[in-house]
C-alpha cells in the first residue's frame, strides 16, 4: 500500500469503517511508516478531542426528573 | 396502547439516552430552553409511537432521528437547503501543522481548549454539524446514521468529510489567532 492510498482510508479506518481485509492493509502500512503513523494518531486524537469536548454536556438533573415525571 | 408495565419499561429504557439526545438538541439549537423544549417533545412522540419501534434494535438512533426531524419540523420549516461546504476545499490540519513546523498532536491538538472544539462544531451547518454529531460524539456507524438521518451512506460519508474539513479548519484559524502556531515561517512559538 502507497502512502496516498493509506491517506484515502484513514478517516474509514479511524472510524472504523473498513472491511478486515482493508483495515489489516493499512494496519500493516502503519507498522511500517512512521510518518502515516504520526498522522493516524493525529486523527485519532482529533476525534476523541471531538467527543470528549462535546460530551461535557450532560441534560440538567431537574429536567431528568421532570421528564421521568411526564413519562410515567 | 401499551400495558402500564410495558410503557414503564419503554421510557425507563428510553431515558438512558437522554444524554445524547439533550447534548444533539443543544448542538442543534444552540439554546438549552429549547433544547429541553426539544427533547420533550422527542420523548412524547417516541412514547405515542412506541409501537413503531421494534424491540431490539438501536433504540438511541430511532430517539435521534425523531428529535432531528422535530428540530427540522420545528426550526427550519422541513427545509434542509443548508448551507454548502463545497468551497471549502481540501483542508488537512495534519498536513498544514506539519508545513508550519509544529508537531501537530503535542504542540497543538493538546493545547486546543474543549469550548474551541465546541464552538467550531457549532460554526459547522446544521446538516454537516449532525453528521458529526452521530458519528464522532456518539459513535454511530455510518450505515447508523444514514438511517437516523434518512440519506444513503455515500452522503453520510461526504458531509463528514467536508465537516471535518471545515472543522480542521476552524481549529486551524484559531490556533493561528491564539498563537497556539505561527503563520508559515515563523516557526514555533517558543515555551514560556
Amino acid at each position: 500500500m502507497r502512502c496516498e492510498e493509506c491517506a484515502d482510508k484513514l478517516d474509514r479506518f479511524v472510524d472504523r469503517e473498513l472491511t478486515n481485509t482493508e483495515a489489516l492493509e493499512v494496519q500493516l502500512h502503519l507498522e511500517g511508516c512512521p510518518d502515516c503513523m504520526e498522522h493516524y494518531e493525529f486523527e485519532e486524537h482529533l476525534k476523541r478531542l471531538v467527543k470528549h469536548s462535546c460530551e461535557c454536556d450532560k441534560a440538567p438533573t431537574a429536567f431528568r426528573d421532570k421528564l421521568r415525571q411526564i413519562l410515567s | 396502547m401499551a400495558e402500564p408495565a410495558a410503557k414503564t419499561a419503554f421510557a425507563e429504557e428510553a431515558l438512558t439516552h437522554l444524554d445524547t439526545l439533550y447534548r444533539g438538541a443543544l448542538r442543534l439549537t444552540h439554546d438549552p430552553d429549547q433544547a429541553q423544549d426539544l427533547v420533550q417533545e422527542a420523548y412524547l412522540r417516541a412514547l405515542r409511537y412506541q409501537h413503531s419501534y421494534q424491540a431490539g434494535t438501536n433504540m438511541k438512533a430511532w430517539l435521534f432521528a425523531i428529535m432531528r426531524n422535530l428540530f427540522w419540523d420545528r426550526f427550519k420549516g422541513s427545509r434542509k437547503d443548508d448551507v454548502s461546504l463545497d468551497d471549502v476545499g481540501e483542508f488537512v490540519l495534519y498536513e498544514k501543522l506539519r508545513d508550519e513546523g509544529a508537531r501537530p498532536e503535542a504542540d497543538v491538538l493538546d493545547k486546543i481548549a474543549a469550548s474551541e472544539v465546541v464552538s467550531a462544531v457549532d460554526k459547522l451547518p446544521p446538516l454537516h454539524r449532525e453528521v458529526v454529531l452521530l458519528v464522532d460524539v456518539e459513535g454511530f456507524s455510518y450505515k447508523d446514521a444514514a438511517q437516523t438521518l434518512g440519506v444513503p451512506i455515500g452522503t453520510v460519508m461526504s458531509r463528514l468529510h467536508r465537516a471535518r474539513q471545515q472543522l480542521q479548519k476552524s481549529l486551524y484559524e484559531y490556533a493561528l489567532e491564539s498563537g497556539i502556531v505561527r503563520p508559515s515561517g515563523l516557526g514555533q512559538v517558543p515555551q514560556l
